[in-house]
């Protein structure tokens, strides 16, 4: 049964280069696990001339193995005139080092505000009478570390048309 | 240019001309240049008019019907803001923080009222432009040099732009003078680019789901908006103390 299925697989995708690997890879699936499943259900008899065509769950996996392999080839073989055409039209780079430098901006903000609230939280739980004098600082903290992201993002907004 | 309010329509009628006459009379165009240059009364100007005139009817409204014995629902509110800015303002400021309250409640309740006012929805909040909050930066930057060279004397304030060192002047001084500069910079930017951002996610929410889900943001907003209000007055404060405190 196992043979068959490779051998089925290699009609299937023959012609291109991805067989070797991934009919290693469907071999060792059904190896493991596929084939208890069959013997419990009882239904090796019913697959006759069409393996594929007689489990439908089968049928249904090794169709999305194929969608897989598929979409890789489509991704490797499309990709390239995509590349190819850069030369000669330019990218637009800029949203792309908008949205990076945004993210820079913000996700170190998020670190220094997490230290700043840390550290206000650890002192509130120490001395909870401290509370008034650690409460406007921790806002005066934040909003002076936010309007560092604020400045970035006025920038983009300024530089980017 | 001209908004789409009732109210801004209405004061543009009344008062749009003046501005075209001044650029007439002042710099010297002809009548057809100066409609043209002139901006009119834009939505966010009818509106910081509001609360200006908002405020000021409150505060009449307040001083008319102060008693001891019974106040009334706007004395009280009237009383948790002075006690809420002196509060504050004796903390940070300490001693003598009284001379600096009125200026501090001002830049407070219009900051705050001019960031509320967005939650009504379709209304842009006036601090979303950026010349609002430049127009409070600048005064505050001139009203905390004014009270520092008021209290230490014109010497002795400049002296405090010099550092502690003498002989360290020449490098401390440009450095001080580019951080004061910074400070309206700083004040600006903060104010405008807290609310456009706010305002910006609440309207790219309605764009995505018109129901329900905005209304979270607007929550934001309100939390933004009071935030953003407290930091204004709670710098013009430090920047105060910085200014008046003695060294020695």
């Amino acid at each position: 049964m196992q043979g068959l299925k490779a051998e089925e697989f290699d009609f299937v995708i023959g012609t291109t280069k991805v067989v070797p690997c991934y009919k290693a890879f469907a071999g060792e699936r059904f190896r493991s696990g596929q084939t208890k499943g069959r013997k419990s259900e009882g239904a090796s008899t019913v697959s006759l001339n069409h393996p594929l065509a007689a489990n439908p769950r089968e049928a249904g996996e090794t169709m999305r193995k194929l969608q897989y392999v598929l979409m890789m080839l489509a991704v490797l073989f499309c990709a390239m005139p995509a590349f190819a055409d850069g030369g000669s039209t330019a990218i637009n780079l800029v949203p792309i080092g908008a949205g990076i430098g945004m993210a820079l901006a913000a996700g170190l903000c998020g670190l220094g505000q997490g230290k700043a609230t840390a550290s206000a939280c650890e002192a509130l739980a120490r001395n909870p009478g401290a509370r008034g004098g650690l409460m406007i600082f921790l806002v005066l903290g934040l909003a002076l570390i936010e309007s560092l992201t604020l400045f970035t993002l006025v920038i983009i907004l300024v530089k980017v048309k | 240019m001209h908004g789409s309010f009732f109210l801004t329509h209405i004061l543009d009628q009344l008062f749009g001309g003046i501005e075209a006459s001044a650029f007439q009379s002042i710099v010297g165009l002809s009548a057809s240049e100066a409609a043209e240059k002139a901006a009119g009364v834009n939505s966010a100007l009818a509106l910081e008019l509001l609360v200006v005139g908002g405020t000021i009817a409150f505060f009449l409204l307040v001083r008319l019907t102060l008693s001891v014995e019974k106040p009334n629902p706007a004395q009280q509110v009237a009383e948790m803001i002075g006690e809420f800015t002196g509060g504050l303002g004796e903390q940070i400021i300490g001693h003598g923080y009284e001379k600096y309250q009125s200026f501090l409640t001002c830049i407070f309740l219009f900051v705050l009222l001019n960031n509320l006012i967005g939650l009504i929805p379709g209304v842009p909040p006036p601090t979303v432009s950026p010349w609002v909050p430049l127009g409070l930066a600048v005064p505050t930057f001139i009203y905390y040099n004014y009270q520092g060279f008021r209290a230490q004397g014109f010497i002795g304030y400049l002296k405090h732009f010099c550092g502690p060192l003498w002989w360290m002047a020449w490098l401390l001084l440009p450095i001080e003078l580019v951080s004061h500069f910074a400070r309206i910079m700083s004040l600006t930017i903060r104010l405008y680019a807290n609310m456009y951002a706010s305002d910006m996610v609440t309207l790219g929410f309605f764009s995505l789901v018109p129901i329900g889900v905005p209304a979270i943001f607007l929550g934001l907003h309100a939390f933004v908006s009071i935030i953003q209000a407290f930091v204004f007055m709670l710098l013009t404060m430090i920047y105060i103390s910085l200014a008046t405190t003695h060294e020695h």
